[in-house]
């Protein structure tokens, strides 16, 4: 009785396992029986997911998704000519969803930095926004750089290229690093006295001190630690919707269009000379 | 989804023991703590008095009817900063979890001890046994053999519950899970070994439980 207990769970286990590697195969080998005249059938309705709690890039407006990449994935829309909706998905199921091209999502944009580990299980698109991150910290801290963190409480969001930075600054398994699930909660640590500094995309910091006055707080940019990321829209492997995006992000970003979004979002004249040459 | 990629979770493997250290750890002293406080508020809720059966009733209201990630947040970002100054968030954990808890077992208590018979009471003070007599000898012998299973789910679903604790960046196992996830890009690699560690920690916490109840009824 017990051991049949035991059997049916390793059964159950290890059939989600098959079952994921199956679908693996599967996918690669449709991939790769395609010839390349042969495309899927056409979309006529793209769903593009977002996880709509990444101010300004994408949020909430009571409940309607904003934001400049919403902004900026509407042109790019319009210059290919195709029709198509964004859904708050979330940051989890955005992922989990892209991850199969059999998914109902063909796109994901929500601020997705470019990194090689995630090229491994995703496509993405040319580059359309180029961030770094930024230290934030109470005004009299003394924090220059990101350096002078070792040793002080930081607090990120998880999974964000500030996160990736200061794991490698402060060690994997490191206790002085707090991850959050989102920037909001990472700020209110700093606010509740449990964290030094937070280290965030340079929008979302210029917000969130725009929008506390009160808090006294104070952003650093350190060129020399945080390098410059690169936003792309993200893709399921081999899906065919990258094709017909490249060139019109190209062409919204060298038509006017994208300095006039920037402006509208960041106060400022956006410097695409890296997105034009990468 | 694509293949699983097993070494994924082996690189994430020592990180994820560790958070199952601190979950094992959230975990006990929360059941340890809510076992007592939940004594308390159970008595208090059984009291004749007012005085102390409305703050019970109202503290088990409270815990019992809002979400323990709510709970959590309050415990962390309100609670403990005014306590200690600053936020810990296992104190926060364990706070949050064994004050939940506690609403919980009140009502184990509650519900084992109503359940043993009026006759037994009535038979132990014409024994001429003390109120508090027939409680501690009589009573709550039989009531909390009645109690183990019931017990045996609180401690279960306060395991699991644990793992809230991530979103105040406890580093219990599933802070390790989403850091592992969030590192690759990846979902079910981390899921599917989390839910697996939990599903042994569960499972390993019944077969405890089992053992307990059989040598409680040996006793007997």
């Amino acid at each position: 009785m017990k051991r049949g207990l035991w059997l049916v769970l390793l059964t159950l286990f290890a059939m989600v396992m098959a079952s994921c590697g199956n679908t693996g195969k599967g996918n690669s080998e449709s991939l790769s029986s395609a010839s390349p005249g042969e495309t899927s059938e056409p979309v006529s309705l793209y769903k593009i997911a977002t996880d709509a709690s990444y101010a300004p890039m994408e949020m909430m407006d009571k409940d309607k998704i904003t934001g400049f990449d919403i902004d900026f994935l509407a042109e790019v829309m319009k210059q290919a000519g195709l029709s198509y909706e964004v859904e708050n998905t979330g940051w989890d199921s955005l992922m989990t969803s892209l991850s199969s091209n059999k998914s109902a999502f063909s796109a994901a944009i929500s601020a997705i930095s470019i990194t090689s580990e995630r090229e491994q299980t995703y496509d993405f698109s040319a580059p359309y926004f180029e961030s770094t991150n930024m230290i934030v910290s109470k005004a009299g801290s003394g924090i220059q750089s990101a350096l002078d963190l070792k040793g002080k409480k930081v607090a990120v969001q998880g999974g964000t290229t500030a996160d990736e930075i200061m794991t490698g600054i402060m060690g994997e398994g490191s206790t002085d690093l707090k991850r959050f699930d989102s920037n909001t909660l990472a700020l209110l640590e700093l606010a509740s006295g449990g964290a030094d500094a937070v280290v965030a995309d340079i929008a979302v910091v210029k917000e969130y001190i725009k929008n506390n006055p009160d808090a006294k707080l104070e952003g650093v940019v350190d060129k020399q630690n945080f390098s410059t990321e690169f936003y792309g829209i993200m893709f399921p492997k081999g899906g065919e919707l990258k094709a017909k995006l490249d060139p019109a992000i190209q062409a919204v970003i060298t038509n006017g269009k994208y300095a006039e979004i920037y402006q509208k979002w960041f106060g400022e004249e956006p410097d695409t000379a890296a997105l034009l040459n990468p | 989804m694509s293949h699983f990629r097993f070494e994924i979770v082996a690189d994430y493997l020592p990180l994820l023991l560790r958070g199952l250290g601190y979950t094992v750890m959230i975990s006990a002293l929360s059941i340890m703590l809510g076992a007592l406080l939940g004594l308390a508020v159970g008595f208090g809720r059984m009291s004749g008095q007012l005085l102390w059966r409305a703050p019970a009733k109202a503290y088990i209201h409270f815990f019992r009817g809002t979400p323990l990630l709510v709970q959590i947040l309050i415990v962390h970002f309100g609670l403990i900063p005014l306590i200690l100054g600053t936020t810990n968030p296992i104190a926060a954990a364990i706070t949050a979890l064994s004050m939940n808890s506690a609403a919980y077992m009140a009502e184990i208590y509650r519900a084992g001890i109503q359940s043993i018979d009026k006759g037994q009471s009535e038979a132990a003070s014409s024994l001429g046994l003390s109120r508090s007599q027939t409680m501690r000898f009589v009573i709550l012998p039989q009531a909390l053999r009645r109690m183990i299973p019931a017990f045996g789910n609180e401690f279960i679903v306060l395991i699991k519950d644990s793992s809230l604790a991530t979103v105040i960046a406890a580093p219990e196992l599933m802070y390790w899970t989403n850091a592992m996830k969030n590192q690759y890009m990846r979902v079910w690699e981390p899921y599917l070994t989390a839910a697996l560690i939990y599903l042994i920690l569960t499972y390993s916490m019944n077969k405890l439980l089992i053992y307990l109840e059989k040598r409680q009824g040996a006793a007997s």
